[in-house]
C-alpha cells in the first residue's frame, strides 16, 4: 500500500489508553502516594518485593478470568484449577528437581483437560457457565485430594529459585507475569484467531452474522483460562514454600474483582489485558497498604469490597443518562400534579 | 384526492385524535395526523412501511407521548396517558410482536395479564380461561408451556388476552402476518362478532383484500401524513393505491445496467427455507437484484439463508458454480437490516469492524501486519468517504449512514462472491444513501452479484434491475424494465392473497389432540417443572437402597436426624436462592450472609442472655438480612450492577464485617434455644417439618398467587412482562429480600449446628445453594424452576455426602461425586431444554 494519504484519510494512533487503565493506574498512583505520606511501611523495598509475587500471581489469573469473561462468561472453576496446579507440581517432583518438566507438562496436560470440558459444555452444550465450571471445579478439587490426600509438600529448589527468585533486583514472578501479559496482548491483538475471539466477545451476533465459528471462539476461552490459571499455579507452588492442598480458594472473588476493576464487563464485551494486570497490582498494594495501616484483616475486606463497588460502578452507570433522567423526572413531577 | 369531509358523527366518537404530531431525533414521524374512530366501525389504517401506522397508534395507547396534538377518548380528553391508563379506559393494543411469558404456562399467562375482575364472572377461572381459547380457536392445553407454541398460536393467545378484557377499542397491528387461512377467518369472524357488540376497531394493515373484506372506513397514511380518509365502499383500489404511493423520493440513482446481454451469473432455482417457499431469480452480470414485500413476508430469510445462516433446499449458484450453504457463509457479504445488534460490533472499532472479515489477507507469517491492515481499511473507507474521528473512533460514535458504509467496506475488502444487503439505507440521510447505491452498483458492475432486500420500493425501483415481490415467503411477483414501478410493486404486495408458509400446524394439532391424548399429557409432565424432582427422589432412592445394602446403620434414627437438621440449614438457603434464580439473576452473597447472622447472633442469644436479648438477637438477624435484600436488589436494579457483581460486591463486604465483629470465634450459643430448635418428633427434626411446609407454601405461591406469577413473568421475559404490567423493579427488589430473608431461616439451622459465632463459617453455603437449585432443575436463565425440586436437589446433595462416610471414602469422592452430580444434572437438563426448543422450532 503507498502512503497516499488524502486530507480525509482516516487515521490510527499506535496505543490507545482505556478508561479502565486510566483509572487503575491514577488509582495504584494515589495509593502509593498515600503509602509514602501515612504509612511508609506498605512502600517499603522489603513490603513490594513481598507483595510483587503474589500480585503477579493473582495478574496471571486475572487474566484467564479475563479471556472468559469477555466472552460472556465467568469461570468459576479457579481454586480447583490452581489448586491442581500447586499440588501437581509439588507431589510429582517431591523435592526431586529433575522431575519438575514431567510436573509441569502434566500440569499443563490436566489444564487443557479442564479446558477443553468447559469449552464443550459452555460453547458447545451451552450450558450456562457458573454451573458448568462449578461442577469442573468439584472435579478439580477430586483430583487435588486423590493425588495429594490434603497433605502439603515442600517445593523443589529449582521452582523455588525461579519463581520466587529475582533477576536483577526485580523479582522473577513480575517478569513472567509481563511476558505472559505481552503474549495475551499479541495473541488477541495481532493473531487472525485473537480478533475473531476479540469480535465474538464484542458481539455474538453480528460475529455469527459475519459468519464466524462463534461458538468455538467461546469455548476456547476456558482452555486458554485454564492455562493461564496453571501457569498462575505452578508460580505460586514455588513462591509459597510449602502450599497446601486449597491454595487457590483466596483467587476466585479477586479473580473476577481484578477483571472488573480493569473495565472488562460481565457481560461480555473487549477485554483490557493491561489494565487487569495493573488492577491486580493495585489489589495486592491496597491490601499492603491496610495491612500497614495495622487495622484489621477485616477492614482489608471491605476496603476491596468498596474498591469493587466503586469501580463497577465507574464502568457500568450510564451516569450522563442518570442525570438526564433524574432531571427528566423532577419535569415530569412539574408538569403532572 | 377524495378527502371526505368526516359527516358529524351521530353519537360521542369512541376515539378522536386531531393534530398528532412526533419527531423522533429530528426526523418527523407524524405530521399533524387526525383520526376518528366511531363506535361499532372497523377502521382500517393503511400505509407503507414506515408510515406511521403504529406509531400513531403507540400514541394512542400512551406507549408513545406526541409532540403535538391532542386525544379524547369517549368524549373524556385523554392528553398523557400511559399504556396503563390506557388498558384501565378499554384500550387493547394487540402489537405485532406479543408479549407472551415464554417460560410459563398458557393459563398462567392468561392470570399474570389479565385483571382479577375479567375471572369473577365465570364459575372458575380454568374455565374462563378454556372458553377464551376456544374463541380464538387457540387448540392448546392450558398447562402448554408458552415456549412450545408456534409464533401463530402465540398471537392468537396475544388476541385472547385483548379480547377478554370486552375493549372499547381494540387496535391489531397487522394480526393476520403470522396466521394461517382458518386462523385469519375465525380472527376475522371475531372482528365482526366485536363491532356488532359495539367496540370499535382499529386495523393496521397492508393488505387491500383485508380492508376491503373487514372495514368500514379506512385511513391512508403516508410519510407521517395524513393522506385520506374514507368510507371503504366509496374508493376503488386503484384510488387506494394512489394514495399509498408517490412518495417524494428526494436521493438520486445511479444509472441502470445499460451492457451486453450476457449469460445469467446468478441463478437460484426452487430455493425452500425457512420462512420462504419456491424462490428461482437470475441476474446477469452487472444486474442488482431487489426483494420487495411488506417487511416480515420472507426478505430477511431468503438473505439469511444465501448467507449460509440458515439451511435450505433448491440450488443457487454464482458464476455457474453451485455453492453450498457452508461455502457461502464463508463467501457471502451480508448486511443485517439491524445493524446496531447483529450488523456491526458498537463496542469495537471502526477499523476491528471493517476488518473482521479480511483479517486473513492482512497477515503476515502468523502475525496480523498492522501497516497493511491500516492501509487497505483506510484505503477502502476512504473510497467510500467514510466520515469518522479516526479508525480508533468506536464504530457506535458514527451516523447511520457511515455505520452502514463501515459495513460495505467490511463486505469489499472481505472479497465476496455475493454481496446481501438488507434494508441498506434505512436511517442513513439523503447524501449517504445516493453514495450508498452508487458503491452497490460499482460492486455489481465488478461481476459481484447484488442483492438487496428493501420496504422502500421506491428505492428498489430507483437501483435495481430486476425485482421479485415476496408475499409470505412466496414470489409472487417478478418485475424487469419497465414494470419496475412502485405501484406495481406495491400492488402486488398488497393484493396478495396468499396465506402463510409452514404454520400450518393448528391443524396439526388436531390430529396430534386425537391421535395422543395420553402422550401429550406425558409429554407435557417431561416438558413440566416436575419431571427433574421425580428424577431426583429415583436417584435418591437408588442411593440410598445401595448405601443401605453396605451398611444397615444407614437408616438407624441417628443418621436420619443428622441428615435432616444438615437438609434443613442447606434447604432454607437454597429456598432464597431459587427465588434469586427465578428472576433470572443470582445471590452469590448468601453464604457470607449466613455467617454473617450467625455472628450476629453470637453476641445476643448466649446462654446468660436474658429472654429480651435473645428475641433482639432474633431480631437483629432477620433486620439484617432484610437490609442486605434490599441492597442486593437496589444495586442490581436501580444501580444497574449485573447480579453477579452486585452479590459479589456484598458478599466480600459481609464476610469483611464478619471479621470486624468476631475477628476470631467466639460467644457460645444458647444451649436451651438451640435444643429447641433441634427438637425431634421421632427421628425427624421439628425444624425439617417446618422447612417442608415452607416448601409446600412457596410453591403454592409461586404457582397459584400474583406473587409468583410476577415473580416468575420478571425472570422469563422482561419486556413482555413489563407489558403486561409487572412492575419489574419492585418485583425483584422484593425477590432478594425474600431470598436473604430466607437464608435468616438457614442460619438459625447453622447456628444451632456450630454452636458459636465464627466469621469462617457459611462461605461454602453459596455454591452449595446453587448446586442444590441447580439439581432441582430450576433454570440459571430465570422464569421456571419449583422449590419442591430444590428441596430434593438439597437432599440429594446432603446424601450424596453422607454416603462417602457410609461407604468409606474418602474426602477425594465428596468432590468427584459433587462434580459429577451437578455436571450430569446440567447436561441432561440443558439437552432436554434444547431439544424442546428445536421442536418448537421446527413448528414456526
Amino acid at each position: 500500500m503507498t502512503d497516499d494519504s488524502t486530507s480525509r484519510r482516516l487515521t490510527s494512533a499506535r496505543f490507545s489508553v482505556s478508561k479502565g487503565l486510566v483509572t487503575m493506574a491514577v488509582s495504584t498512583v494515589v495509593l502509593v502516594i498515600l503509602g509514602f505520606a501515612i504509612a511508609p511501611s506498605s512502600v517499603s523495598q522489603g513490603a513490594v518485593l513481598g507483595m510483587l509475587p503474589f500480585a503477579s500471581v493473582l495478574a496471571i489469573v486475572g487474566l484467564g478470568q479475563m479471556l472468559v469473561v469477555q466472552q460472556g462468561g465467568i469461570d468459576l472453576s479457579v481454586p480447583g484449577a490452581v489448586s491442581l496446579a500447586v499440588v501437581l507440581s509439588t507431589h510429582i517432583p517431591n523435592q526431586n528437581d529433575a522431575m519438575l518438566v514431567p510436573a509441569i507438562l502434566a500440569v499443563y496436560a490436566w489444564a487443557i483437560g479442564a479446558g477443553v470440558l468447559n469449552g464443550f459444555m459452555v460453547g458447545r452444550l451451552g450450558l450456562n457457565p457458573i454451573i458448568a465450571t462449578l461442577g469442573t471445579n468439584a472435579l478439580l478439587f477430586g483430583a487435588v485430594l486423590g493425588i495429594s490426600g490434603g497433605i502439603p509438600r515442600t517445593t523443589t529448589r529449582l521452582l523455588s529459585s525461579i519463581a520466587g527468585g529475582r533477576t536483577m533486583g526485580i523479582p522473577n514472578a513480575l517478569l513472567i507475569a509481563l511476558v505472559v501479559l505481552l503474549l495475551v496482548t499479541i495473541l488477541v491483538k495481532r493473531t487472525v484467531a485473537g480478533r475473531r475471539f476479540e469480535a465474538v466477545g464484542a458481539s455474538p451476533a453480528a460475529a455469527r452474522a459475519t459468519g464466524l465459528r462463534y461458538r468455538t471462539h467461546r469455548g476456547a476461552a476456558y482452555v486458554w483460562a485454564q492455562l493461564l490459571f496453571a501457569t498462575a499455579g505452578i508460580m505460586l507452588a514455588g513462591i509459597t514454600n510449602q502450599p497446601t492442598a486449597f491454595q487457590g480458594n483466596t483467587y476466585l472473588l479477586t479473580s473476577v474483582a481484578v477483571v472488573v476493576l480493569g473495565g472488562t464487563s460481565l457481560l461480555g464485551g473487549r477485554g483490557y489485558p493491561v489494565a487487569t494486570v495493573v488492577a491486580a497490582l493495585f489489589l495486592s498494594q491496597l491490601d499492603q497498604f491496610v495491612l500497614a495501616l495495622g487495622v484489621p484483616f477485616a477492614v482489608r475486606t471491605l476496603v476491596q469490597a468498596a474498591a469493587l463497588a466503586i469501580g463497577v460502578a465507574i464502568y457500568t452507570v450510564d451516569w450522563a443518562a442518570l442525570r438526564r433522567r433524574l432531571v427528566a423526572r423532577s419535569d415530569a413531577a412539574t408538569a403532572t400534579p | 384526492m377524495n378527502i371526505q369531509a368526516a359527516e358529524a358523527p351521530a353519537t360521542v366518537a369512541t376515539l378522536v385524535m386531531s393534530g398528532i404530531s412526533k419527531s423522533f431525533g429530528g426526523v418527523a414521524a407524524l405530521t399533524d395526523v387526525s383520526l376518528e374512530v366511531r363506535p361499532g366501525e372497523v377502521h382500517a389504517l393503511l400505509g407503507e412501511n414506515g408510515a406511521g401506522k403504529s406509531t400513531l397508534m403507540n400514541v394512542a395507547t400512551g406507549t408513545i407521548r406526541p409532540d403535538a396534538g391532542s386525544m379524547v377518548f369517549r368524549g373524556e380528553p385523554i392528553d398523557g396517558i400511559d399504556p396503563r391508563d390506557a388498558t384501565r379506559l378499554g384500550i387493547a393494543f394487540v402489537h405485532q410482536h406479543p408479549a407472551v411469558l415464554p417460560d410459563m404456562t398458557v393459563y398462567e399467562n392468561l392470570l399474570v395479564a389479565l385483571p382479577p375482575a375479567v375471572f369473577a364472572e365465570a364459575p372458575s377461572r380454568e374455565e374462563f380461561a378454556r372458553s377464551l381459547l376456544a374463541r380464538v380457536n387457540l387448540r392448546a392445553h392450558l398447562s402448554d408451556r408458552v415456549e412450545t407454541l408456534s409464533v401463530a398460536q402465540k398471537h392468537l393467545l396475544e388476541i385472547a388476552k385483548a379480547i377478554a378484557v370486552k375493549p372499547a377499542l381494540l387496535v391489531l397491528d397487522e394480526p393476520t402476518a403470522p396466521l394461517g387461512e382458518d386462523a385469519v377467518r375465525m380472527l376475522f369472524r371475531l372482528v365482526r362478532e366485536f363491532v356488532a357488540g359495539g367496540t370499535s376497531v382499529v386495523y393496521i394493515t397492508h393488505r387491500l383484500a383485508e380492508v376491503r373484506e373487514l372495514a368500514d372506513r379506512v385511513t391512508v397514511l403516508r410519510d407521517g401524513r395524513l393522506r385520506a380518509t374514507a368510507v371503504v365502499d366509496e374508493i376503488s383500489d386503484r384510488e387506494l393505491l394512489a394514495l399509498i404511493v408517490g412518495r417524494q423520493l428526494d436521493s438520486t440513482f445511479p444509472p441502470k445496467h445499460d451492457g451486453p446481454d450476457e449469460a445469467p451469473n446468478f441463478i437460484i432455482e426452487g430455493l425452500t427455507g425457512p420462512g420462504f417457499k419456491d424462490v428461482s431469480l437470475t441476474a446477469r452480470r452487472g444486474e442488482i437484484i431487489g426483494i420487495a414485500g411488506v417487511v416480515g413476508n420472507g426478505q430477511s430469510d431468503l438473505l439469511r439463508a444465501l448467507a449460509g445462516l440458515s439451511h435450505f433446499e433448491g440450488s443457487v449458484s454464482i458464476n455457474g458454480t453451485q455453492v453450498t450453504s457452508k461455502r457461502l457463509l464463508g463467501e457471502a457479504a451480508y448486511l443485517p437490516a439491524d445493524r446496531l445488534s447483529e450488523g456491526l460490533m458498537m463496542r469495537l472499532t471502526v477499523r476491528e469492524n471493517a476488518a473482521i472479515s479480511a483479517l486473513e489477507r492482512f497477515r503476515t507469517g502468523r502475525l496480523l501486519n498492522r501497516k497493511r491492515e491500516l492501509g487497505m481499511v483506510g484505503d477502502t473507507l476512504g473510497s467510500l468517504s467514510v466520515k469518522a474521528a479516526s479508525l480508533d473512533a468506536p464504530v457506535s460514535s458514527l451516523s447511520g449512514g457511515n455505520q452502514q458504509k463501515v459495513m460495505v467496506g467490511r463486505a469489499l475488502l472481505s472479497e465476496p462472491e455475493l454481496v446481501l444487503a438488507d434494508e441498506p439505507t434505512q436511517g442513513v440521510d439523503v447524501g449517504a444513501r445516493a453514495e450508498i447505491y452508487q458503491i452497490l452498483r460499482e460492486v455489481s458492475a465488478s461481476g459481484i452479484p447484488v442483492i438487496v432486500a428493501s420496504s422502500d420500493a421506491k428505492e428498489l425501483e430507483g437501483l435495481c434491475d430486476t425485482v421479485i415481490v415476496m408475499s409470505r415467503g412466496h414470489v409472487v411477483d417478478v418485475l424487469r424494465g419497465d414494470d419496475l414501478t412502485e405501484e406495481r410493486m406495491i400492488h402486488a404486495a398488497v393484493s396478495s392473497t396468499t396465506s402463510t408458509v409452514g404454520v400450518e400446524d393448528i391443524t396439526d394439532a388436531d390430529v396430534d389432540e386425537r391421535t395422543a391424548v395420553r402422550r401429550a399429557k406425558i409429554r407435557r409432565f417431561v416438558q413440566g417443572d416436575y419431571a427433574p424432582a421425580v428424577l431426583l427422589v429415583a436417584v435418591m432412592v437408588l442411593l440410598g437402597a445401595f448405601i443401605f445394602a453396605q451398611n444397615d446403620r444407614y437408616l438407624g434414627a441417628f443418621n436420619i436426624s443428622a441428615m435432616l437438621l444438615l437438609v434443613s440449614a442447606l434447604g432454607f438457603i437454597a429456598m432464597g436462592q431459587t427465588i434469586a434464580l427465578l428472576t433470572g439473576g443470582i445471590d452469590l452473597s448468601v453464604g457470607p450472609l449466613v455467617g454473617f447472622l450467625v455472628v450476629i447472633g453470637s453476641f445476643f442469644i448466649l446462654n446468660e442472655s436474658s429472654t429480651a436479648s435473645i428475641l433482639l438477637g432474633f431480631a437483629a438477624m432477620l433486620g439484617t438480612s432484610i437490609v442486605v435484600g434490599l441492597v442486593n436488589g437496589t444495586l442490581i436494579r436501580y444501580v444497574k450492577f449485573t447480579a453477579i457483581a452486585a452479590t459479589l460486591t456484598v458478599y466480600i463486604a459481609l464476610q469483611g464485617m464478619s471479621f470486624i465483629l468476631r475477628p476470631t470465634a467466639g460467644g457460645y450459643i444458647n444451649a436451651d434455644i438451640s435444643r429447641a430448635i433441634t427438637t425431634k418428633i421421632g427421628p425427624i427434626p421439628v425444624a425439617f417439618i417446618v422447612l417442608v411446609l415452607v416448601v409446600v407454601a412457596l410453591e403454592y405461591a409461586l404457582r397459584r398467587t400474583p406473587w409468583g406469577w410476577r415473580l416468575r413473568a420478571a425472570g422469563s421475559d422482561e419486556e413482555s412482562a413489563r407489558r403486561v404490567g409487572v412492575e419489574i423493579n419492585r418485583t425483584v427488589v422484593l425477590a432478594y429480600v425474600a431470598t436473604s430473608v430466607l437464608t435468616f431461616f438457614g442460619a438459625i439451622m447453622l447456628m444451632t449446628q456450630i454452636g458459636v459465632g465464627d466469621p469462617a463459617q457459611g462461605v461454602a453455603y453459596t455454591l452449595s445453594s446453587i448446586t442444590a437449585v441447580v439439581l432441582g432443575g430450576t433454570s440459571l436463565l430465570g422464569g421456571r424452576g419449583t422449590f419442591v425440586g430444590t428441596l430434593f436437589g438439597a437432599m440429594l446433595l446432603v446424601q450424596v455426602l453422607n454416603a462417602t462416610v457410609f461407604l468409606r471414602l474418602d474426602q477425594m469422592w465428596q468432590y468427584i461425586l459433587q462434580g459429577i452430580l451437578i455436571l450430569a444434572a446440567a447436561i441432561l437438563y440443558a439437552v432436554a431444554r434444547s431439544k424442546r426448543r428445536r421442536r418448537a422450532a421446527r413448528k414456526v
